[in-house]
């Protein structure tokens, strides 16, 4: 399990690099989503983004399922302190804490999974997130860290 | 994988090129078109279109679909739309899934078709297995009752019971105290109009006693609530002594504020009877109050009065103290600024011989025809001085009665300033009032400085974290009349919308539970801590769900450890099935 | 389109937005008519909000678009009222639409117009300090998401009806009219600023590295011109910058136009928040804020403003005589402290935000016989017991139309407006009346 590598085949619908899956909050990170487009700035096509109302909906099996299936990196972009729902978003940063713990135990880089805040007009930050977890999935790749 | 067949029809957006110029739409539709359940996969030129939406119709029609996915611009854009064509069609809006592949696919992958075209295919595949695992949703339904209660007999609650039972609600007014009014009882003027309070109230209560509808319960307090949004069944304490059941569709709060009353020897107060606090010297200005508009020292006028500012307000740690068992009023009390100078301008037209000085920090005529307050009281002769937060004036009674204001003067270079004085004014500032049985009744969060909490300051400023309760006037925030006349307003308009109807329709988005995977364990519970919307009957395994409360965060779905609660419309295997189709070896069959 | 209402909301920013939202939720169908081309007024352009510093456009834009989406909410842009007209118990307004050039219902907002345009022009929305083509859609978030064609720059070299995938450029669009019937009228029409920076006291417009304070939201907002802020005139990070406030507020010297005696009750909380995200962005920097009062009277801002000082933001008691350029385009401040020894001194600085007086934005009595107060705003019929009605039975004012107001004071004042504007419709049965009348007439 956890293995970055394994996902990419030959295939030509596949992609060479490994994938990106971006958990956004209906109000605030989906739009800031949307906003990167209509600027039309670029980051890598390897990048999965599902909207979510609010994602401490998923327990801390879903974020290893998605792992197991393939997925080499999650980013849960959130509201922040700016989440809708009261106590959600303290809630949300623990159990990515947790899940993160869980990784470790199991031998794969907590850094595959990532929490961050995103506004609606927040692009800079948005491709700061996706450029850095992309630089580091690909490094991960060629072999340099273990997963 | 669905067991049951479904009969999916999905389209492609060219969007005029927006899509089409970046992503191969040929390739995403040959891509899609073998997947289960998929029966027809098209391109078009504009899917928002008459003839885009015409397609979708026709196609449901003709090849009797029964979900159906989009892949076009954002959903902020046109979810709304495609679930109207869906419902136009005869089929639930909620089996349409919007597939975004122009703000997040072709304009943020312009260098990279191949890879866009690639992940647009999947994302467009991740729309279908969530259609297929869509469920027909309805919006929540919760009966209302066309009847609201007001906490709060003052300025505020007044103003919402007029609003509201000119609407035609049926209004209850809930007075703890003998009279209505509150603080507009007492004899006084107030800014902008210059007219007395007293006269204000005359007039709102007249309004109130000939709305049909409007009760008002005087010596009443509210002792007990059940129920939620809708239906609130009241329990009232009424002077007879006998409770009274009362049912409600929405509450409004309205309980106000009290004045800071300084601690024994705080700037001379209650060490002379010529220390007095801001409200007490309006009411001894008016004709009507107990000294009938004289103020007098020994039986003769007085002649030097100060007035000194942020009583009771902007408190600093390290400078004031708190009283035993009392806090800091670290807040800034906003009205009393220029309630002070326009008590000062009052004070120098009828006693025009009277010396009158005014110490502050900062002076806060924020409002339209403040600064003119201002000007004007400068032009009465009124002497300001100016002192730091961190080193308020002090005030001397010597055995003789006499009285000594001294304090630094940061207007003058820091000059040590030492005056006596025949009357002291403190400008004591609004505090929050005491209302712990209502707080504890409705589990309702205060703010830091100890007023009610609005759920957002902009976004939602007369709601409380209670659906159903609304907040008017001073419970929130220190405000002038006209503020809290406003936001009473406010208050009514949002029950308005609340109540207007039979029913109260809500999003369909509510927690669920699968009961035959419920083990009771009860960590879904333990979640559920703010809206209170799970509950479970004693003796029972699996609880229930309110779905009238429930916001459908999902925050009890996330602990369950046999993924026995699902958010509609957000379940966990949707979101497992498109992950599925994201990572599909193969590229898609 | 159906030119019978319940209400038209004249302004479509946040304060009309919430009318129009806490009518159309009771039932009633409003028509909000604005002036600009995209609905979002003067909040869509903040960067972050006072006290809580909260991202404005994550506040502004669900707001706009519950109003866009809403079935009984009409948004007419590029559209003013020319005549209010009482028939009987109701309103006739009327309505003219300037033309975009750009049919509203074809165009896609896909931008290939702007890419396709060689026209550079500044950008108003950016407080010119960003550009924008002759054709574009008026910013990023903009609702709806429409182009327009600026004709007074336009080259009509067919560019961009060239690239519209959709045909909706038509160069010959005229302007339109609507009668539109209505029950009620609100006016939230908002404010707009002196010309303060134009003073001679204050460089007469000419120093490039004076600001006002709405220019510094844009560079201060994560999505503004430069995306970070940096000095006009020569593209570096300022060092030092100063706030003036009341610059063109408290001040009965300025000449109208450039300056208001009244307070403009919010320029000290944006300073103090602009101060606290510059400081954030630049930990270096040095910001002084010149005072007369600091008027942090809401909830929570006394609490802002002392975290403000205890983050080292210098706040000195002074007015600022004059602005001069110095060394390296420097603003120098004259300044004459009000406090410690009332020395009087030049102090350079990288940077100036002056916080210009805040007017009315429209003059509603040319068209509606509402009263207007000395000041330019509208006169409320009480201003104690209600501050949302006007003198006219049946027109209601909210949100900075009835004088300068923070944005929760703006959104509370608006659920008021469109309370007294509801219970004026059920009052004359106008809604319900109308409806018996289109059954009737067979619809």
């Amino acid at each position: 399990m956890g293995r970055v590598d394994r996902i990419t085949d030959e295939h030509p619908m596949n992609e060479q690099k490994p994938k990106i899956l971006v958990l956004a909050t209906e109000s605030c990170a989906y739009p800031g989503a949307d906003y990167v487009g209509q600027i039309h700035a670029s980051y890598p096509s390897n990048t999965y983004i599902l909207r979510v109302p609010a994602p401490v909906i998923f327990p801390e099996a879903f974020y290893l399922r998605c792992f197991e299936k393939g997925i080499a990196g999650i980013i849960v972009m959130a509201c922040g302190h700016e989440c809708p729902y009261e106590g959600a978003y303290d809630r949300l940063a623990r159990r990515v804490a947790v899940v993160r713990t869980r990784m470790r135990e199991l031998g794969m880089d907590p850094q595959r999974l990532r929490l961050c805040s995103i506004c609606t007009v927040c692009a800079r930050p948005f491709l700061k997130e996706i450029h850095e977890m992309d630089a580091f999935l690909s490094q991960a790749t060629t072999g340099s860290v273990t997963t | 994988m669905t067991e049951t067949k479904r009969r999916v029809g999905v389209y492609v957006c060219h969007c005029g090129g927006n899509i089409s110029d970046v992503i191969d739409v040929q390739k995403v539709v040959d891509g899609v078109a073998n997947i289960e359940d998929v029966v027809v996969a098209r391109r078009e030129m504009f899917m928002c279109s008459d003839p885009g939406q015409n397609l979708i119709a026709e196609d449901i029609a003709a090849h009797n679909l029964d979900r159906v996915v989009v892949a076009a611009c954002s959903p902020s854009l046109h979810e709304a739309t495609f679930r109207g064509t869906l419902k136009r069609s005869g089929l639930n809006p909620y089996l349409y899934e919007h597939v975004n592949i122009r703000e997040q696919a072709s304009w943020c992958h312009k260098d990279d078709p191949e890879g866009g075209t690639r992940k647009a295919t999947r994302l467009v595949a991740a729309g279908i297995a969530k259609a297929r695992n869509l469920v027909p949703l309805d919006p929540v339904r919760v009966p209302v009752t066309r009847a609201v209660a007001v906490v709060g007999g003052g300025i505020a609650g007044l103003r919402s019971a007029i609003d509201l039972a000119k609407s035609s609600f049926e209004v209850h007014v809930i007075e703890r105290a003998a009279d209505l009014g509150g603080h507009l009882a007492r004899p006084g003027r107030v800014y902008p109009t210059d007219e007395p309070a007293q006269d204000l109230l005359t007039g709102l209560l007249a309004q109130a006693r000939s709305l049909p509808g409007l009760t008002l319960h005087t010596e009443t307090e509210l002792v007990a609530s059940t129920g939620y949004l809708g239906n609130f069944r009241l329990t009232l304490q009424g002077p007879s002594g006998e409770p009274r059941e009362l049912t409600v569709g929405s509450i409004v709060l309205a309980t106000g504020f009290e004045h800071y009353q300084p601690s024994l020897g705080e700037l001379g107060f209650g060490m002379s009877d010529r220390v007095v606090t801001l409200p007490d010297f309006i009411e001894r200005l008016d004709p009507r109050g107990p000294t009938g508009g004289q103020i007098v020292k020994d039986g003769k006028p007085v002649q030097r009065v100060v007035f000194i500012h942020c009583v009771g307000s902007r408190q600093l740690e390290g400078v004031h103290v708190p009283p035993e068992g009392g806090r800091l009023y670290e807040h800034c009390s906003r009205v009393c600024c220029t309630t002070a100078l326009f008590a000062s301008i009052e004070l120098a037209r009828k006693f025009p011989q009277v010396d009158i000085f005014d110490v502050y920090q900062d002076i806060r005529t924020y409002g339209r025809g403040q600064e003119d307050i201002y000007e004007a009281a400068a032009r009465a002769g009124v002497t300001f001085f100016r002192v730091a937060g961190d080193a308020p004036p002090t005030v001397e009674i010597d055995a003789s009665g006499a009285i000594t204001v001294r304090l630094v003067d940061l207007l003058t270079f820091n000059e040590p300033i030492e005056m006596p004085v025949d009357l002291v004014v403190l400008v004591t500032g609004m505090i929050p009032r005491d209302i712990t049985p209502l707080i504890e009744m409705f589990k309702l969060p205060r703010s830091p400085d100890g007023f009610l909490q609005e759920v957002h300051p902009k976004l939602r400023p007369v709601e409380v974290c209670v659906d159903g309760l609304f907040i008017a006037g001073a419970c929130q925030a220190p405000m002038d009349v006209a503020e809290a006349a406003a936001s009473a307003s406010a208050a009514s308009a949002k029950a308005a919308c609340l109540l207007g109807g039979d029913v109260i329709s809500l999003d369909p988005f509510v927690a669920s539970i699968q009961a035959e995977l419920c083990d009771g364990c009860g960590l879904c519970l333990a979640e559920c801590v703010y809206v209170k919307a799970l509950t479970r009957a004693e003796g029972e395994t699996v609880p229930v769900v309110n779905t009238a409360l429930c916001k459908g965060c999902g925050m009890c779905a996330a602990v369950c450890p046999h993924e026995a609660i699902t958010v509609r419309g957000w379940e966990i295997k949707q979101y497992d099935a498109m992950v599925d189709a994201i990572v599909a070896t193969g590229g898609h069959p | 389109m159906n030119t019978i209402t319940d209400a038209v909301v004249i302004g479509g920013g946040i304060a009309g937005l919430q009318v129009a939202l806490d009518l159309a939720d009771q039932g009633f169908d409003v028509v909000i008519v604005e002036k600009e081309p995209s609905i979002g007024g003067k909040m869509i352009s903040l960067s972050k909000v006072f006290p809580t510093l909260d991202c404005s456009s994550c506040i502004c834009t669900p707001r706009m678009a519950a109003a866009a989406h809403h079935e009984r909410i009409t948004i007419m842009t590029c559209s003013e009222v020319q005549a209010v007209q009482r028939v009987g118990e109701h309103f006739s307004v009327t309505i003219r639409t300037r033309p975009r050039y750009v049919i509203e219902s074809a165009c896609i907002g896909c931008r290939k117009c702007e890419y396709a345009c060689p026209v550079l022009v500044p950008h108003e929305f950016e407080g010119n300090l960003g550009a924008r083509r002759a054709i574009y859609v008026p910013f990023t978030n903009a609702m709806p998401q429409v182009a327009l064609l600026d004709v007074e720059n336009c080259t009509f070299c067919g560019a961009c009806a060239r690239a519209c995938p959709t045909d909706a450029i038509d160069y010959l669009q005229e302007p339109a009219i609507t009668e539109m019937e209505a029950g009620a009228v609100v006016v939230a029409s908002g404010y707009a600023l002196t010309e303060t920076q134009t003073a001679d006291r204050y460089g007469g417009g000419k120093l490039a590295n004076v600001l006002t304070g709405l220019q510094m939201e844009r560079l201060l907002a994560p999505h503004g011109p430069y995306g970070r802020v940096l000095r006009p005139s020569d593209g570096r990070i300022p060092d030092t910058v100063a706030f003036v406030q009341c610059a063109g507020s408290r001040d009965h010297s300025l000449p109208e136009g450039q300056g208001v005696p009244w307070c403009s009750r919010v320029c000290c909380m944006y300073a103090i928040k602009q101060a606290m995200l510059l400081s954030g962005s630049l930990p270096l920097v040095d910001i002084t804020i010149y005072y007369m009062d600091i008027r942090a009277f809401g909830k929570g801002f006394e609490q802002f403003y002392q975290n403000a000082r205890a983050m080292g933001i210098n706040f000195v008691k002074a007015r600022v005589a004059r602005i001069t350029e110095g060394e390296n385009a420097n603003p120098v401040l004259r300044i004459e402290r009000i406090e410690e020894d009332g020395r009087v001194e030049d102090q350079p600085h990288d940077m100036v935000v002056l916080t210009p007086g805040i007017v009315a934005g429209w003059d509603p009595s040319s068209v509606i016989p509402v009263q207007i107060g000395s000041d330019g705003f509208v006169l409320s019929e009480h201003a104690s017991l209600a501050p949302c009605r006007t003198r006219v039975p049946g027109v209601f004012v909210a949100g900075t139309a009835s004088g300068p107001k923070d944005i929760p004071d703006s959104i509370v004042e608006a659920g008021a407006a469109a309370m007294e504007a509801a219970n004026h419709l059920r009052r004359t049965a106008y809604a319900s009346r109308r409806r018996t009348e289109a059954e009737a007439g067979g619809r």
